[in-house]
């Protein structure tokens, strides 16, 4: 049995329904020629992905911050805004794409982080704002963010706290970083402790959960970015609790490979 | 949910290295990228009454950035200005191990790509959206979102080479 090209791709990016999934599973077994071009869509997929993820970890610059955070748009430099023209907008469809972590990722994930609970995640109480803040040309935890990173353990969470923490766990480069989600703000992301602080390389809009302890999953761009750091296994709960006895230090500690 | 402007400003604040890594990746150089990330911040900020409640704020900005891309590349045409060769004929030497070389050799493929090539490849393969979601952005229907990704990535492949 042959298969297009783009039948193959959407294999390899695991779009497929679960029928055609298994039985292209079966046919790579019994055709290298098949799997060897499988394995090429993936490998372009990890190289062109690989590429440009140190743009997340470089420090955004100044006027970009500003831009984003000024309330005055005098100094506009689009010319469609000077002009006074009106910019074509994209019509959204009236939900939102889900960016729902899909299952052939969730099993790998599992597999490699072997996560022993299942995090629970909850729509609860409105925020303050100022949970993130710019500074030194990056993005750093604030307020009621920077406490739960601080002292709120994965493992004695109720599911009702404003800010709710998923994975933590030793990075390649010996820092401690952490998932979180803000249900309020549909907001999560991972902060990794740099210099006594919770810089934030990245954040996500997180699929909102509907009724109480509906587990769900950091998005897929949050995932990506704990698997391109993560040294080892996840934290568990004694792990997690000594990590923040040591105030989040690494210190010395090799990690494990 | 409906989001007050200075939610979505917080959202935008949040996003902005996503937004930085997408727009490199359509891109020359991270120069070029952050000048896109500006114009396309300063749209969503003056039109954030157009977001549509329950929407996620990271689709809309990757449609924002879409159309800012595609004006920013139409004025620079309008203007005469020659963009530099993409083909220069000369390709970096990358090692298995040296990130900024294989962001020079994937940003110098990516720019021989059609632009609605480069696109889809952002948004799937940069971005990690669903097919679904890339075509949502992208205003397109799946059919014509998966053509375009296996020709940017069948050229993608042919220029890069076996991976090590």
């Amino acid at each position: 049995m042959n298969y297009d090209d783009e039948t193959l791709m959407a294999y390899a990016d695991g779009e497929l329904d679960a029928a055609k999934r298994a039985e292209i599973a079966e046919a790579l077994r019994q055709d290298p020629e098949l799997a060897r071009r499988v394995a090429r869509h993936e490998a372009v997929r990890a190289q062109v992905a690989g590429a440009y993820s140190s743009v997340l970890d470089s420090p955004v610059p100044k006027r970009l911050l500003d831009t984003a955070q000024r309330t005055d748009d005098a100094a506009s430099s689009d010319p469609a805004a000077r002009r006074g023209t009106v910019v074509p907008f994209p019509g959204r469809p009236a939900r939102a794409p889900a960016m729902r972590w899909r299952l052939r990722e969730w099993g790998a994930m599992a597999a490699s982080l072997a996560i022993g609970a299942v995090i629970s995640w909850k729509l609860f109480a409105p925020t303050d704002s100022g949970l993130i803040t710019a500074r030194n040309g990056g993005l750093v935890a604030s307020g009621s963010l920077a406490r739960a990173l601080d002292s709120q353990l994965a493992s004695a969470q109720t599911g009702d706290e404003p800010v709710l923490i998923g994975l933590s766990f030793l990075a390649r480069d010996h820092r401690y970083c952490r998932s979180f989600a803000v249900p309020a703000a549909d907001t999560a992301g991972l902060a990794c402790r740099v210099d006594g602080e919770w810089r934030i390389p990245v954040t996500a809009a997180a699929p909102a959960g509907e009724g109480l302890r509906q587990a769900t999953s950091p998005p897929p761009a949050v995932m990506e970015l704990i698997q391109a750091r993560i040294a080892g296994e996840a934290l568990d709960a004694a792990g997690e609790e000594s990590a923040r006895r040591a105030g989040w230090q690494a210190g010395a500690t090799p990690p494990r490979d | 949910m409906s989001l007050a402007p200075e939610e979505i400003r917080a959202h935008i604040v949040g996003l902005l290295p996503r937004l930085r890594r997408l727009a490199r990746s359509l891109s020359r150089n991270q120069q070029d990228a952050d000048d896109l990330v500006q114009v396309a911040v300063e749209r969503a900020l003056r039109n954030s009454g157009q977001f549509r409640p329950g929407a996620s704020v990271a689709a809309w900005m990757f449609g924002i950035m879409k159309y800012a891309w595609i004006d920013v590349r139409r004025g620079r045409q309008r203007r005469g200005e020659v963009p530099l060769p993409d083909d220069s004929g000369e390709h970096p030497v990358v090692s298995a191990d040296d990130a900024n070389a294989s962001l020079m050799a994937v940003s110098e493929a990516m720019g021989r790509l059609p632009e609605e090539q480069r696109l889809a490849v952002a948004l799937v393969l940069v971005e990690g959206l669903s097919y679904k979601e890339a075509a949502e952005v992208l205003e397109i229907p799946i059919g014509t979102l998966t053509s375009r990704l296996a020709r940017g990535r069948a050229a993608l492949a042919a220029e890069l080479g076996d991976p090590p």
